[in-house]
C-alpha cells in the first residue's frame, strides 16, 4: 500500500517550524495541537507524569492489548515528539521544569485553570526566567468566566459549542431522533487549531519584536465559533436552525442530498442542483442514459438553466433511482468527471486505498524499533514546497528521552537521573 | 493605549471566495494583517448572492447576507477583473507588494490567469503562496472539486456521525470549510515564521478534504494497524461509546465508559437536551446519589462500568426519567456542583443569548455595517497578552475600498480609477454602480 516513505534524513530539508522548542503538558484537549507543531519540525518535549499521561490508556490498542505503550489514540497524536517524565508537584520537579522554561519557546499546557501558578509553574513566574516565553492555556472554558472550573469531555464540549444542536436526522428517517456528536474527537480537534493559529501568531509578533506572552485559549468558544451559518443565521433572521439527515441544519427544510448506492453505501451531492449547469447535466444524462435510466433528463426543456432549478426535486428523485443501480465508486468519480463535487461517505476502509492520496505521499510509514515492525500513518494535509512536513518518529515511550534532556541538556549525571526515578521525581 | 496587534504590517492578496478560504483570512485580518479581498461583480461570491442570511427588510443586494457579514469582517474590498491586460497588471504589483497570496479556486485557475506561483516568485522572490484546493494541487484528482459537504464525505468524518444501521447523520454544517479555513490560516502562519527565519518564501499547497482525514487517526490506525474493519455493526454508536448489543470496541472519541449520552430535558422543544457522561465508577456514584437513588439505579448490575454498558438501555431510559424533570441548564449546573459531567445541548439562539460564559468571555462583538445597522459578530477564541485579536472592521461592501487600495497602495490617481471604471477594469461596463462607489470616485 505504501511506496512512498517520507523518512526524516539528512538531506530532507528543515521543516518550517524548525529550531522550536515547546514544551507540551497537554492531554487529549491540546496533544493534537502539539502534533501539528511536531511533524512540522518543532522540537516539541512532552511532560508527562512518571508512569506516563493517562491518554496512554485510550484505545484501541495494537491487537487490542491494552498497554500504556500500545495505544494507538496516543500514538497518533503524539508522533514526532520527545517524551520525558516529570513530577511538577515536588520542588525538584519544579526546580527542572523551570530550568527546561527558560530555554523553551513555547508551553502548551491544558491544566484546570490556576493549577500551574499554584505550583509557582504560571506564566508570570515562568516569564521572568525567559522575557521570549509564549505560553498558550488551552482549556475547556478559558482562564475567566461562571464556567471556568467545568467539568468536561468531547461530549460535553459539542454540546455546549453548538454541534449537536446542528447534527441529526430528518424525522422520516429516525422519529424522536437525538442531536449528534460527531465521532473522533473533534472539539479536541477544533481547539487545537485555534490554539496553534494563536501560538503562530504569537510567534510571528517575537520574530518581529522579540516580546513573548501570554495565551488564553478557550475551546468552548472555539467550539461556538465552528457551526458556520447557524449563529449569524439566528442573529441576522432570528431563527433557529434545525437538524436534517446528512445535510446543513436549516431554519427551512432543505431538499435530500444524501443517497444510496447499489451497495447500501451512501454518497453525498452537497446540494440538490448545484453546479448543475444545462451543459453538466447533459452529459448527467448521457451517463445515465447507458443504463437506460436517464428517464426524461435528455429532453430539450432542460437546456435552460430555470427548467433545471425549478425542477431540482424531480431531478433529485431521478438520480436517486439511478444511484441505487450504480456502485458507490462510479457514482463519485462519475459525477466529478463530470464537474460536480460530489463526494463519496467513506470509511477508513476505502480511505486507506486511495490512489490520490498516495501521489500525494500521504501515507507514512513509521517505524516502531522497539516492536520490530512498521505502521502506515496518516500523512499531511498540506505540502511545503520549501520545508516539508514530515513524521520524525513515532510517540515517545514513556521517559523515552529522560537522558538525553535532564543529562544531555541540563547536566544531570546518569546517576543523579536515577536518584531522581527513586524519589519519583522522574 | 491601544495595543499592537500580532500580524501588524503584514499583507495579504486575498482571492478566497465562498467559506472555507474567507474563514482563513478573517483570522489573519483579526490578528493584524491587511486583507485585500479580490472580487468581480459578475462571478460574485456565493455567499453574497446566499438570501438565506438577509434580514427581512433589507433589500437583497451583495452587501445584505449576513452570513457573509460575519465571514468577511476584518477585510478590506476591490473589485478588479484579473482576465484583462490591466486588471492583470495591478493584480501583479499588488503581488509584488504582498506577503501573502491565498486563494481556494480549483487548482487550475491561477495559473490560467498567468499568476501561478512560478510567475509569483518572479514578482516577489519570497512571496508565500497558499492554495487551498479541495483535493490540493498534486495528486491524480486535483482537478476534482469540493465543498464541504463532500469534501467531509470523502474525509470519512460523515461516515463517524450518526446511529448504526441508520444513514450517515454527518455534519450539519461545512465543518471542512470551517477546518479547511482554518488550515488555511495555520499554513500561512507556518510559512511566515519559516521566512522570517530563513528569507525564503513558498508554496503551500493545502488540500481542504484531506485536513478531515487526520481528524481520524485513531480509525485510520486501528484499520491499518489493526486490520479492524471500518463498515462494521454498531458503528458509529451514535452518542454513545458502544452501542446496546454490539461488541465493545472503542469508537475513536476517548475512553469506552457509560452512561455517555444525550437525554431529554424539561420543555421537550427541538433543543431541549443535555448530555452527561460518566467516566467512572465514583463518578456513577455521585450521579446515582444526584438522582436521589432511585430503586433501579442502585441496582448492583450498574456498579461496573462493564454492567452499565450491558445494560446500557435500561439505565438510560431510567436516567432520562430523571433530566426530564429538569431544566437543561439548571440540570448542567446541578451535576457539575456535584461533580458529575453534564452539559446543556445549546442551539445558536442559546450560544448567543443564554450561555453565561461566552457572555462573561465576550464573545460576540457588536459592529455597525454599513447596510444591516448594528449587529452582533462572533468573536475570538483566544486571548493574546500582548497582541490581542480582535474584530475590528465589518465585511466590506462589493467594490466599498477599490479607490483606497489602488491609490494607498498602488499610486494611482483618480484619473487613472476613473478611467479604470469606464473601461471595465473595475467595475464590469454597463453595470449601474452602488452609490457608496460613486461618492468614491468624486
Amino acid at each position: 500500500m505504501t511506496d512512498r516513505a517520507e523518512v526524516e534524513t539528512s538531506s530532507s530539508p528543515p521543516g518550517p517550524l524548525t529550531g522550536l522548542r515547546v514544551l507540551e503538558l497537554a492531554d487529549e484537549k491540546g496533544q493534537f495541537c502539539g502534533k501539528l507543531m511536531a511533524d512540522l519540525g518543532a522540537d516539541v518535549v512532552k511532560v508527562e507524569p512518571p508512569g506516563g499521561q493517562a491518554t496512554r490508556l485510550v484505545g484501541p490498542f495494537l491487537d487490542d492489548v491494552p498497554h500504556p505503550e500500545r495505544s494507538l489514540y496516543f500514538w497518533h497524536y503524539n508522533t514526532s515528539k520527545r517524551g520525558i517524565t516529570l513530577n511538577l508537584e515536588c520542588a525538584d520537579g519544579q526546580g527542572l521544569f523551570r530550568r527546561l522554561a527558560a530555554g523553551a519557546d513555547i508551553i502548551l499546557e491544558t491544566y484546570p485553570p490556576g493549577y500551574l501558578p499554584s505550583l509557582g509553574l504560571g506564566f508570570d513566574e515562568l516569564a521572568r526566567l525567559n522575557s521570549r516565553l509564549i505560553m498558550c492555556s488551552l482549556t475547556p472554558f478559558g482562564q475567566t468566566g461562571p464556567w471556568r472550573d467545568y467539568l468536561t469531555s468531547d461530549l460535553l464540549q459539542l454540546a455546549a459549542g453548538g454541534q449537536m444542536a446542528c447534527c441529526g436526522y430528518d424525522p422520516e428517517d429516525v422519529p424522536e431522533a437525538p442531536p449528534i456528536a460527531p465521532g473522533g474527537g473533534n472539539a479536541w480537534h477544533i481547539g487545537s487549531h485555534f490554539a496553534y493559529m494563536a501560538i503562530l501568531a504569537a510567534v510571528h509578533y517575537r520574530d518581529v519584536t522579540g516580546e513573548g506572552q501570554y495565551i488564553d485559549a478557550s475551546i468552548h468558544e472555539a467550539c461556538a465559533l465552528t457551526t458556520e451559518a447557524a449563529v449569524p443565521i439566528y442573529i441576522h433572521m432570528g431563527q433557529v436552525v434545525r437538524r436534517q439527515t446528512g445535510r446543513a441544519a436549516a431554519a427551512e427544510k432543505t431538499e435530500p442530498t444524501q443517497f444510496a448506492t447499489r451497495e447500501g453505501a451512501w454518497l453525498n451531492i452537497t446540494r440538490s442542483g448545484f453546479n448543475l449547469t444545462p451543459a453538466r447535466l447533459r452529459q448527467l444524462a448521457e451517463w445515465m442514459d447507458q443504463y437506460g435510466l436517464a428517464e426524461d433528463l435528455l429532453d430539450e426543456k432542460y437546456r435552460h438553466a430555470n427548467a433545471i432549478q425549478a425542477n431540482v426535486g424531480h431531478i433529485a428523485a431521478v438520480l436517486e433511482r439511478f444511484f441505487a443501480h450504480i456502485s458507490l465508486e462510479e457514482a463519485w468519480h462519475g459525477g466529478q468527471e463530470r464537474g460536480l463535487p460530489w463526494g463519496a461517505v467513506r470509511s477508513m476502509d476505502e480511505i486507506v486505498v486511495d490512489e490520490h492520496l498516495r501521489d500525494r505521499g500521504f501515507f507514512v510509514e513509521v517505524e516502531h524499533p522497539e516492536l520490530g515492525r512498521t505502521f502506515t500513518y496518516p500523512g499531511a494535509p498540506a505540502i511545503y514546497s520549501r520545508s516539508p512536513w514530515r513524521l520524525a518518529r513515532r510517540a515517545p515511550l514513556i521517559g523515552e528521552h529522560n537522558a538525553e534532556i535532564f543529562c544531555g541538556e541540563l547536566g544531570l549525571t546518569k546517576a543523579e537521573l536515577a536518584a531522581l526515578a527513586e524519589s519519583g521525581v522522574v | 493605549m491601544t495595543l499592537p496587534r500580532a500580524l501588524a504590517g503584514v499583507r495579504v492578496l486575498d482571492f478566497t471566495w465562498v467559506r472555507a478560504g474567507p474563514w482563513a483570512t478573517r483570522w489573519l485580518g483579526a490578528l493584524g494583517a491587511e486583507i485585500i479581498k479580490i472580487e468581480w461583480p459578475e462571478h460574485l461570491d456565493i455567499l453574497r448572492t446566499n438570501r438565506n442570511s438577509i434580514p427581512p427588510g433589507i433589500e437583497p443586494t451583495p452587501n445584505a447576507p449576513g452570513q457573509f457579514a460575519d465571514t468577511n469582517v476584518n477585510k478590506l474590498g476591490l473589485t478588479i477583473n484579473v482576465r484583462t491586460p490591466r486588471g492583470l497588471e495591478l493584480i501583479k504589483r499588488l503581488i509584488a507588494i504582498s506577503d501573502i497570496v491565498i486563494e481556494n479556486f480549483s487548482s487550475r485557475v491561477m495559473r490560467n490567469w498567468g499568476i501561478g506561483y512560478d510567475e509569483m516568485q518572479k514578482l516577489r522572490p519570497d512571496i508565500i503562496y497558499v492554495s487551498m484546493a479541495g483535493f490540493g494541487h498534486t495528486g491524480r484528482h486535483h482537478h476534482y472539486t469540493t465543498m464541504g459537504p463532500s469534501a467531509q464525505a470523502l474525509s470519512g468524518l460523515t461516515f463517524a456521525s450518526g446511529l448504526p444501521g441508520k444513514p450517515p447523520a454527518g455534519w450539519g454544517w461545512s465543518y471542512l470549510d470551517d477546518t479547511g479555513g482554518m488550515y488555511g490560516a495555520m499554513c500561512a502562519l507556518t510559512a511566515l515564521h519559516h521566512r522570517n527565519a530563513t528569507g525564503q518564501g513558498q508554496h503551500v499547497d493545502l488540500s481542504q478534504m484531506i485536513t478531515g482525514i487526520t481528524l481520524n487517526g485513531a480509525a485510520f490506525l486501528d484499520r491499518t494497524v489493526n486490520s479492524r474493519e471500518a463498515r462494521r455493526a454498531g458503528f458509529p454508536p451514535g452518542n454513545r461509546t458502544v452501542w446496546p448489543g454490539t461488541p465493545v470496541v472503542n469508537n475513536y472519541r476517548g475512553p469506552t465508559v457509560a452512561p455517555h449520552n444525550a437525554y431529554r430535558t424539561k420543555g421537550g422543544a427541538h433543543n431541549d437536551w443535555c448530555v452527561l457522561a460518566c467516566f467512572s465508577d465514583d463518578e456513577w456514584q455521585r450521579l446515582v446519589d444526584l438522582m436521589g437513588r432511585p430503586a433501579w439505579a442502585t441496582d448492583a448490575k450498574f456498579t461496573g462500568v462493564m454492567g452499565r454498558i450491558q445494560h446500557q438501555e435500561e439505565m438510560d431510559e431510567g436516567i432520562e426519567r430523571w433530566t426530564l424533570t429538569l431544566e437543561k441548564y439548571e440540570l448542567a449546573q446541578k451535576c457539575q456542583a456535584a461533580g458529575v459531567r453534564a452539559m446543556p445541548v445549546q442551539s445558536s439562539e442559546d450560544r448567543v443569548e443564554h450561555d453565561p460564559q461566552l457572555r462573561a468571555r465576550g464573545m460576540y462583538t457588536e459592529l455597525d455595517h454599513p447596510v444591516l445597522g448594528r449587529k452582533k459578530f462572533q468573536g475570538v477564541p483566544f486571548k493574546l497578552s500582548r497582541t490581542p485579536a480582535a474584530i475590528h472592521r465589518p465585511a466590506p461592501l462589493i467594490g466599498q475600498h477599490t479607490r483606497q487600495v489602488l491609490q494607498e497602495r498602488l499610486g494611482l490617481s483618480l484619473e487613472e480609477i476613473r478611467a479604470g471604471y469606464e473601461d471595465g477594469t473595475f467595475w464590469p461596463k454597463g453595470m449601474p454602480l452602488y452609490p457608496y462607489i460613486q461618492e468614491s470616485l468624486t
